[in-house]
């Protein structure tokens, strides 16, 4: 029903515990809470994100809701050098679902430091779920040992034409094909690894899925410095070893508006603010975004998102 | 034809999977938070009753199935057929073979009124009412005075079905059967 409150007062209550001990944690560790605006210039370029668009009533374009609070926090970032955080609404268009939903609470941290910075974000990550959660510390395994234990291939090596076989078994042999290798390497990885990660921090991501994310040698292999957190089969947050070179940064730009227009999708403008912050100097640093209903989704061990929810008779 | 895209996907909505039709039972939007998204989606095959989980890209569409559930009456069994009509006043009949009635036909009483799923305009599945009337045929004599609770035994009914009964229960009585679980339900209230 439209007008009723669609989470329970014990849910509302967990909602309001699980907030107040996240801005403990971060108050503690000497983190500044900042709130941004929820419209941006710029929308993601991440090939795979729908971003909405404003316009005021006249019908001209303002401009889009966020779907991250990534660039206004590098921006400062690269203003105050401090670590920050920040909780607000992210928007996303088109997800919604048992897990997803098109509005929703999105926690993201950043934190400047040159020593071990990749370390430091698995770590903090780990120290976050054992504070907050009932789930204990995070157990940290990589990307290719997980991968390499469920399909027998090294994903940094691997091509589409590795994968195909696997995917056809979900998908049928032509859908199958027509899936890129970032595609192919994501269902696999959603559909039969995502499901039995319990409690896990799993690091170093294939470099087609590096995002924002540094990329870096790994043995024989270049690896994306990503962490991404999974409790009870759901993922809960990603965390980048930050990309801090304006020229590589407005390389990856270019890339996903060719990836979007190889798969059809509309061709974005350049995020010139999150470049010009890039520019000015981003100091060496790392940001996680964890998504706080999907959190509290786990926590409470609520079977849908919108339980977790305050309201979504809107969405 | 009709299609769907899998946004529009929800339980019950019909579909034509590799020509067969059928029904979803289940669909979960999957989407990692950088990535493509997927729908996996339980889908029940109306041909066999067989449920199998399957994947789409999201965006992707599927043809509709042109399935629809229709009010009939029983009328007659030829001996390969069995004839339905419709219950709307068109006198409009149809033919079901036995792989459509399937075990359907130890509930099937004329007059009776039935949900006859058509798929492309054929009897595809009968489902009877949930509960139906039938009369006792034959069953070994009651035993008086037991109407506590305690034994059953068998009891055949007027369409060959057989249903555990109470050990009151006559031969010419007529009982309330539920078709789900086949169990006997109650005596029907006489007029």
């Amino acid at each position: 029903m439209m007008g009723r409150p669609t989470a329970t007062k014990n849910i509302l209550e967990a909602r309001a515990s699980l907030l107040s001990g996240l801005r403990s944690f971060f108050e503690a560790r000497q983190s500044l809470e900042v709130d941004v605006p929820s419209i941006t210039k710029a929308p993601a370029s991440d090939p795979w994100l729908d971003t909405f668009t404003v316009k005021d009533p006249a019908g001209l374009h303002v401009g889009y809701l966020l779907t991250s609070p990534e660039t206004y926090l590098k921006q400062l970032l690269s203003e105050y050098h401090c670590p920050l955080h920040a909780i607000g609404k992210a928007y996303r268009a088109n997800e919604k679902g048992s897990e997803h939903a098109i509005e929703f609470t999105m926690l993201e941290w950043y934190r400047p430091t040159t020593i071990c910075p990749f370390q430091a974000m698995v770590s903090e990550i780990q120290d976050l779920v054992e504070t907050l959660t009932q789930y204990g510390r995070p157990e940290v395994i990589a990307y290719s040992d997980v991968f390499e234990a469920t399909f027998g291939l090294n994903p940094h090596q691997a091509i589409t034409d590795d994968l195909v076989r696997f995917s056809s078994d979900l998908l049928g042999s032509k859908a199958a094909a027509s899936l890129d290798l970032d595609s192919q390497l994501n269902i696999l990885f959603t559909t039969e690894i995502e499901p039995h990660l319990t409690n896990h921090i799993v690091i170093n991501f294939p470099t087609i899925q590096a995002a924002l994310a540094r990329i870096e040698r790994d043995g024989e292999d270049s690896v994306a410095k990503r962490a991404e957190l999974y409790i009870a089969g759901r993922e809960i947050a990603n965390g980048y070893h930050e990309l801090t070179d304006a020229v590589e940064q407005a390389a990856r730009f270019e890339e996903d508006n060719r990836r979007r227009e190889s798969l059809h999708r509309t061709v974005v403008p350049r995020d010139n603010a999150l470049l010009d912050a890039l520019t000015s100097g981003l100091p060496e640093s790392y940001g996680v975004a964890l998504g706080v209903d999907r959190l509290l989704q786990v926590m409470t061990q609520s079977k849908t998102l919108s339980e977790c929810m305050t309201f979504t008779g809107h969405l | 034809m009709a299609s769907f895209s899998t946004n529009e996907f929800k339980s019950g909505l019909k579909v034509l999977i590799d020509g067969d039709p059928c029904m979803i039972v289940e669909n979960e939007f999957v989407k990692p938070g950088k990535g493509q998204a997927f729908n996996r989606v339980k889908i029940k095959n109306l041909k066999t009753g067989r449920v199998v989980e399957k994947t789409f890209k999201s965006g992707d569409s599927v043809e509709a199935a042109d399935v629809i559930d229709l009010d009939m009456e029983y009328l007659y069994t030829d001996g390969e057929f069995y004839h339905f009509m419709m219950t709307d006043g068109s006198f409009e009949q149809h033919a079901a073979d036995a792989k459509a009635v399937g075990d359907v036909a130890k509930w099937l009483k004329e007059q009776e009124t039935y949900s006859i799923t058509l798929f492309n305009g054929a009897p595809l599945a009968i489902t009877p009412p949930n509960h139906i009337e039938l009369e006792v045929v034959e069953t070994d004599p009651g035993l008086k005075g037991d109407t506590a609770q305690g034994g059953s035994k068998p009891a055949t009914l007027s369409t060959g079905a057989v249903v555990n009964v109470p050990l009151f229960i006559e031969i010419g009585e007529v009982l309330r059967v539920d078709t789900r679980t086949g169990d006997y339900v109650s005596r029907a209230t006489k007029k």
